[in-house]
C-alpha cells in the first residue's frame, strides 16, 4: 500500500467531518472517491494536505506510519499533490510561471532563465496533448483552461499520488476523455490517483477500486469491477433501494398541459434576436426560451455558451441584436435591469462572482432582494429572515444557521443559497450555467426537480451544462452550441448523445470525433 | 445563530483596561466628568473623519485623499465666514464642496476603474494644491468672526455641541449601515463585486455613495476643528488620515467577520483618544505616546488573526 488511512477522527465544532475514517491506496491505482453532501470528502483531502491535523488515527505511508500531524510541507515532500475543486493559480502570472510555482526557479547567475522554464512545461504538455496558451496570464484563460495548467503544475515535479477534486466539474466531454488519458498515462507510471467527483458514471469509468463516504465514515470500499450506480447512490444514501437517480425524462405530457393552468406567474417568453457580442465571441445568435419548459444548451468548452448567457444578463456587452421579454425588447441592458425585469441568473464561477465569501448564510441569500425587503429607505430585517428561513428549509440547506458564513457549507449547500437568492427574486426566467457542478447527486437532483417546478410555473428555464447526460436527462429541447452560435436546435425526444456530439464536433473538428 | 467569539469582545476588552489603568494611575484628573467630556470633544474630529473612512472601506476601496477634504472643510469654511457668510452656510458650503470632491473621487474609480489607491492619492495632491492656492500656505485666523468659533465652543447642557454633533452622526450612520438598503447594498458590494454586481447591484451608485459620504464627513470634520480651535491650518488634515484609518483598522476587529463597523470604529478612535488624553496626563513624551500607540494598533490587528485562526 503507498498510503494507508485508518482510524481518522476530524470535529468541528463537536460535530464529527470524520468518523473513525479508513482509506488504502496502492501505487498505480485509480481510486474514486464518492460520498453525498458533506461526507467528509473534502476534509479528508485536507488532511492528506496538511491544511488540517486529524484528531486522531494513523496515516501510513509505504508502510511505514507517519509520526504526528501531517504537515503540507512534508505532504508535498512525499509527493502528494491536490487539485481543489477551486482554482489556486495567480492569475496575474503567465501559465509557465504557475507551473513552476512552489519550485525552484532554473537560474544562471541569479537570473531566471525562462526558456528553460517555458520549455520545460511546454514538453510536459505536449507528452500529455494539453493544447494551452502557456505564455498568457491564466486569467485570460477559461476555466477548464486552468484546469489543464494546475494539473501540468502537480506533475511537474515528483508526483506520487494525485488527488483531484471535482476536476471534471467545468470540462466539456471532450476535455474531460483528455484527462481521464493524462491520468491512466499517469497511474501507469506508478501514481496513485484518488479522484473525487459526484460523476458517477466517471468514477465508474475510469478507477479501479471506490471509496464511499457517508457522514464521515467508509461506507464501503468497492472493486469498480463489482460496482454499479445504483449500488453506489444506496451506499452513499445509507439506502440501497433508493431509486436510480436518472428518471426517466418526459413522462409526463398531460401532467405539462394541466400545469399551464396552475400557472402562477406570468408567462414571459425569453426571446433572442441575432444577438453578437462586442468581443466577437457570441456570434448573431438567435434564439427562444418558450415559457414553461427548460431549454438546455450544449456545447463544448469554448463555443461561448456562458458568454451567450452573460449577454442576455447585461453583464457582456453587446455589439449587436436584441434580447426580447415577453414581446419587449431591453434597451441598454444591465444585471440590476435584469434583475427588475425578472432574469435569474446562476453562474459558473461560484466563489468569484455569486458567493460573498466573507458573508453569512443570510447576507447571501438576500442580496439581489435587498430593495424587495425594504419599504421607505429601511431594511426590514425580520421579514427578509422570514423569508431566508422559510427559503433554507425549503430549499433543506443544511447549516447551522442563517447567520452562519457560507464559506463553511458544502458545495451543494452553497449553491442551493445560491438557487435561494434567485427565488426571492420571483424570477420568470432562469438563466442556469453549470448549476450543478461541483454538487452531490442529491442536491443535482433537488436542482433539477426545483427547475422542473419552476417551468411548470411558467418560468422559462435556459439550462447550460457541458454534461450531456444532464442535459438531456432534464432538457425539453437542446440548443446545441458551437463556435459562438447555435447549430441546431432539437427536441428532446429520443435523442443521442451522439447525434448531439456530432453537431458538436461537426462543425469544429470535421466529425472526426464521433 | 451563533454568538460572537471572544476575540471579537478583546479590543473592547482592551479599551476598558486602558481606561482602569489611567483611572487608577490618575484617578484625580483622569476619571473626571470634565475631562471625559474635554476626552468626547478631542475625539469627535477623529471619530468623524474615521466614520467617513468606514464607508470607503466597507466597500472594500481606500480614500487616501480623506486628510485634504479635512483641510478643505476646515479651510473653506474660515475663508467664507470671514468673507462675512453666515455660519451655517459656511457649514454647509465647505460640506457641500467635500461632497463634490468625494463624488469625483468615486466617479473616477467607478468609472474608469482606477485603483482607489492612486485616484485618491492623485486627488488628494490636487486638492493640497488648491488649499495652498486658497490660504497662501499660511494659517487662516485674522478676521475670523466671533460667531464662527460658536459651534466648537458651544454647550448644550454641559456637554459640547462637537460632540453631539458626532453622536448624532454615528447614530444615524449606524442605522444607515445596518438597516437601509443603501447600507446593506455597501456591504455587499465590499464582500464581492462580482456577487453584487449579477445579484443586480449598481455598483456604481454604491461607489459614488461611499466616497461621496467620506469626503462630506470629514470636511465637516475639518470646518468643525476649525470653529473649535479659531484658525484654519492649510495642513490641518494629515494628522487626521492616518489615524483615522487605524481607528477603522482597530474596529474591524470587534466585528464577527472582520469587516469595518461603525460601532468598531467608534471604539477606534476611542482607543485612540483616551491613549492620547492619558499619556498626555501621566506626562509622557510625544514621541514615546507615538511608538505606545503605534504598537497597540499592531497588536490588536495580531490579536485579531490569531482569534480567527482558532
Amino acid at each position: 500500500m503507498l498510503l494507508e488511512a485508518t482510524g481518522l477522527d476530524k470535529q468541528f465544532n463537536g460535530v464529527y467531518a470524520l468518523k473513525q475514517m479508513g482509506l488504502s491506496l496502492k501505487a498505480g491505482e485509480i481510486h474514486g472517491l464518492v460520498g453525498e453532501n458533506g461526507a467528509g470528502k473534502s476534509t479528508l483531502i485536507k488532511i492528506l494536505g496538511g491544511v488540517y491535523g486529524a484528531d486522531s488515527g494513523e496515516i501510513c505511508w509505504e508502510g511505514k506510519p507517519l509520526s504526528g500531524r501531517l504537515e503540507a510541507a512534508q505532504s508535498r515532500a512525499l509527493g502528494i499533490r491536490i487539485l481543489y475543486q477551486e482554482n489556486m493559480l495567480v492569475p496575474a502570472f503567465s501559465g509557465v510561471e504557475n507551473i513552476w510555482l512552489g519550485r525552484p526557479y532554473p537560474t544562471k547567475n541569479g537570473r531566471i532563465l525562462w526558456d528553460v522554464m517555458r520549455q520545460e512545461a511546454e514538453t510536459k504538455a505536449a507528452e500529455l496533448g494539453i493544447e494551452v496558451n502557456l505564455q498568457a496570464p491564466v486569467m485570460e484563460l477559461r476555466p477548464p483552461q486552468k484546469k489543464c495548467v494546475e494539473i501540468l503544475r502537480a506533475i511537474l515535479g515528483e508526483c506520487r499520488l494525485l488527488i483531484l477534486d471535482e476536476p471534471t466539474a467545468s470540462l466539456s466531454d471532450r476535455e474531460t476523455a483528455m484527462l481521464f488519458d493524462v491520468m491512466k498515462r499517469l497511474a501507469a507510471k506508478g501514481t496513485a490517483i484518488l479522484y473525487v467527483s459526484h460523476r458517477l458514471e466517471e468514477v465508474l469509468s475510469l478507477t479501479h477500486r471506490i471509496t464511499v463516504l457517508r457522514n464521515g465514515e467508509t461506507a464501503a470500499v468497492l472493486d469498480t469491477k463489482d460496482a454499479t450506480k445504483e449500488l453506489l447512490i444506496g451506499h452513499m444514501s445509507g439506502m440501497l433501494t433508493r431509486q436510480p437517480e436518472r428518471e426517466p425524462k418526459r413522462q409526463e405530457e398531460g401532467g405539462r398541459n394541466t400545469a399551464k393552468e396552475t400557472c402562477r406567474r406570468e408567462a414571459r417568453p425569453l426571446e433572442v434576436r441575432a444577438l453578437s457580442s462586442r468581443d466577437g465571441i457570441v456570434k448573431n445568435v438567435s434564439l427562444t426560451a418558450p415559457a414553461g419548459q427548460i431549454t438546455g444548451i450544449f456545447g463544448l468548452c469554448g463555443s461561448g455558451r456562458t458568454e451567450l448567457l452573460e449577454c442576455i444578463y447585461g453583464c457582456r456587452r453587446i455589439k449587436s441584436g436584441e434580447v426580447v421579454l415577453n414581446g419587449r425588447g431591453i434597451k441598454k441592458s444591465s444585471p440590476s435591469k435584469a434583475v427588475e425585469n425578472g432574469m435569474a441568473f446562476i453562474c459558473e464561477d461560484r466563489r468569484g462572482k455569486a458567493l460573498i465569501n466573507g458573508g453569512s448564510l443570510f447576507d447571501n441569500m438576500v442580496l439581489a432582494s435587498i430593495g424587495r425587503f425594504s419599504r421607505r429607505g429601511r431594511f426590514l430585517t425580520g421579514e427578509a429572515a422570514a423569508a431566508a428561513e422559510k427559503m433554507q428549509e425549503f430549499l433543506k440547506i443544511k447549516c447551522m444557521g442563517l447567520s452562519q458564513p457560507v464559506e463553511e457549507l458544502s458545495g451543494g449547500n452553497q449553491q442551493k443559497a445560491v438557487f435561494a437568492r434567485a427565488l426571492l427574486t420571483e424570477p420568470s426566467v432562469w438563466l442556469c450555467d453549470e448549476p450543478t457542478q461541483a454538487v452531490d447527486v442529491a442536491s443535482r437532483k433537488e436542482i433539477h426537480r426545483l427547475l422542473q417546478a419552476e417551468a411548470k410555473k411558467g418560468c422559462a428555464v435556459v439550462f447550460v451544462s457541458s454534461d450531456l447526460t444532464e442535459i438531456l436527462e432534464i432538457a425539453d429541447e437542446v440548443a446545441v452550441m458551437a463556435a459562438g452560435t447555435i447549430v441546431a436546435r432539437l427536441k428532446n425526444s429520443r435523442l443521442s448523445p451522439k447525434e448531439v456530439l456530432a453537431l458538436c464536433y461537426g462543425t469544429e473538428e470535421g466529425r472526426k470525433a464521433v | 445563530m451563533r454568538g460572537r467569539s471572544l476575540k471579537n469582545y478583546g479590543t473592547i476588552a482592551a479599551f476598558f483596561a486602558i481606561l482602569a489603568v489611567f483611572g487608577c494611575l490618575r484617578p484625580a484628573s483622569f476619571l473626571t466628568m470634565k475631562n471625559f467630556l474635554n476626552l468626547t470633544r478631542q475625539m469627535a474630529p477623529l471619530a468623524l473623519v474615521a466614520l467617513g473612512a468606514t464607508f470607503v472601506m466597507t466597500i472594500n476601496e481606500f480614500d487616501l485623499s480623506v486628510g485634504s477634504s479635512v483641510s478643505l472643510g476646515g479651510v473653506l469654511a474660515a475663508l467664507l465666514s470671514i468673507r462675512g457668510v453666515p455660519v451655517a452656510a459656511c457649514f454647509l458650503a465647505a460640506v457641500a464642496a467635500c461632497l463634490l470632491v468625494g463624488w469625483v473621487n468615486g466617479f473616477l474609480v467607478a468609472r474608469f476603474k482606477i485603483l482607489s489607491f492612486i485616484t485618491t492619492l492623485g486627488l488628494g495632491t490636487v486638492l493640497d494644491g488648491v488649499i495652498y492656492g486658497l490660504t497662501g500656505g499660511t494659517t487662516v485666523f485674522n478676521g475670523i468672526p466671533k460667531a464662527f468659533t460658536l459651534p466648537g465652543s458651544l454647550r448644550i447642557a454641559g456637554i459640547p455641541f462637537i460632540t453631539l454633533a458626532a453622536a448624532g452622526l454615528y447614530l444615524a450612520a449606524y442605522a444607515f449601515m445596518g438597516h437601509t438598503p443603501a447600507g446593506r447594498r455597501l456591504y455587499a458590494v465590499g464582500g464581492n463585486v462580482e456577487a453584487a454586481r449579477i445579484a443586480g447591484i449598481r455598483i456604481f451608485s454604491c461607489r459614488l455613495l461611499a466616497f461621496s459620504l467620506c469626503a462630506a464627513v470629514a470636511g465637516l470634520a475639518g470646518a468643525l476643528v476649525a470653529s473649535r480651535v479659531g484658525s484654519a491650518n492649510t495642513t490641518a488634515g494629515q494628522g487626521y488620515f492616518l489615524q483615522a484609518y487605524a481607528a477603522v483598522f482597530i474596529g474591524c476587529t470587534v466585528s464577527k467577520s472582520g469587516v469595518p463597523c461603525v460601532g468598531g470604529t467608534l471604539i477606534g478612535a476611542a482607543v485612540l483618544a483616551v491613549l492620547a488624553n492619558g499619556l498626555t496626563i501621566l506626562l509622557i513624551p510625544s514621541f514615546l505616546q507615538n511608538i505606545l500607540t503605534g504598537g497597540i494598533i499592531i497588536l490588536a490587528v495580531i490579536v485579531q488573526k490569531i482569534g480567527a485562526k482558532e
